[in-house]
């Protein structure tokens, strides 16, 4: 399956956020969005998703247009860069209701195990990021948006989510965005940099210091 | 069913609410028409303030299962209705 966005425009007051936006994302692949704070990459997930209506946009699954929402379709998974999960449900029902098994959870995080009445009040913000992530990730899906997935996880967490996007990306078309940009370059099969509202695709990870997004010598 | 167990899940913060209003609408004006009037506008009221702020972010939980806003308020009002009408209804027997 193959996603493609283009002809994005997007403005908030007057000042244009996205305007040359081309993105493709594939099954078996996983493609990362790097750039700077506000160049609208959260906008895009957002806009792929269907929870944010830009003036123009064009979604297109296998070449076809699809012109509702896309969440509408039950195909995509969307981790938002805020709290995802309601605080009042404990994660025995969320779990149920993403269809997702908390045994397979606990049996790769064992620090989890017996936490299955708790509500995301009871556990701190990166241990409720992880289940977050994991349910996006590990729900039925044919396209997953991960919105800052690594923030606030410890390192061992990253490493084993990282696991788990490899694992998923076989099955999935993955979109994934981050300011951990080395954890962005390690996981991407394709690399976009966003920057002036506009969409470069990375052929070479020494571009991203041509176009000012890493400083000099970032990469050696 | 899943749909309606994740719309359910979505009543739940609701109903102390909504039972604070049945026994407000019981005082003032315990018929069924005024009642499903007053359901209604204040569906439409919570729905525009979801729609018009932040809280409209917690709305992916629900949007990631398939469930667009519009479904998940109506079908908030339908259940919330039904529990109005059987309240409404017994709560009569005894006034």
């Amino acid at each position: 399956m193959i996603l493609e966005i283009d002809n994005v425009e997007l403005y908030f007051k007057n000042k244009a956020i996205l305007n040359g936006i081309y993105l493709k994302a594939e099954t078996g692949k996983v493609t990362g969005i790097l750039g700077s704070n506000g160049c609208g990459k959260s906008c895009l997930l957002q806009i792929v998703f269907g929870s944010l209506k830009p003036k123009y946009k064009l979604v297109r699954i296998d070449n076809k247009p699809i012109l509702k929402p896309l969440y509408q379709t039950g195909w995509v998974k969307f981790l938002p860069q805020h709290a995802l999960i309601p605080k009042n449900l404990s994660f025995k029902h969320v779990f149920k209701l993403y269809e997702v098994n908390w045994q397979e959870f606990v049996a790769t995080f064992e620090e989890f195990m017996g936490c299955e009445v708790y509500k995301s009040k009871h556990l701190s913000g990166g241990q409720v990021r992880l289940i977050e992530t994991y349910i996006t990730l590990k729900s039925e899906s044919k396209i997953v948006l991960l919105d800052e997935p690594f923030s606030h996880l410890a390192p061992l967490h990253i490493e084993k989510i990282i696991d788990l996007i490899e694992e998923e990306k076989v099955k999935k078309a993955i979109i994934i965005t981050d300011h951990f940009y080395n954890n962005i370059i390690e996981v991407s099969d394709d690399i976009y940099l966003f920057k002036n509202g506009a969409s470069k695709f990375i052929n070479h990870l020494l571009e991203l210091e041509d176009y000012k997004y890493l400083s000099q010598g970032s990469l050696t | 069913m899943q749909k309606l167990l994740t719309i359910l899940a979505f009543y739940k913060p609701f109903v102390i609410w909504s039972f604070l209003v049945n026994i407000a609408i019981t005082i003032v004006n315990p018929y069924i028409v005024p009642a499903i009037v007053t359901k209604l506008m204040l569906t439409i009221f919570v729905w525009y303030f979801v729609n018009e702020t932040n809280a409209k972010r917690k709305l992916i939980f629900y949007n990631n299962l398939g469930i667009s806003s519009i479904r998940l308020f109506s079908v908030m009002f339908l259940i919330d209705i039904f529990i109005t009408i059987g309240y409404l209804i017994l709560i009569k027997e005894y006034i």
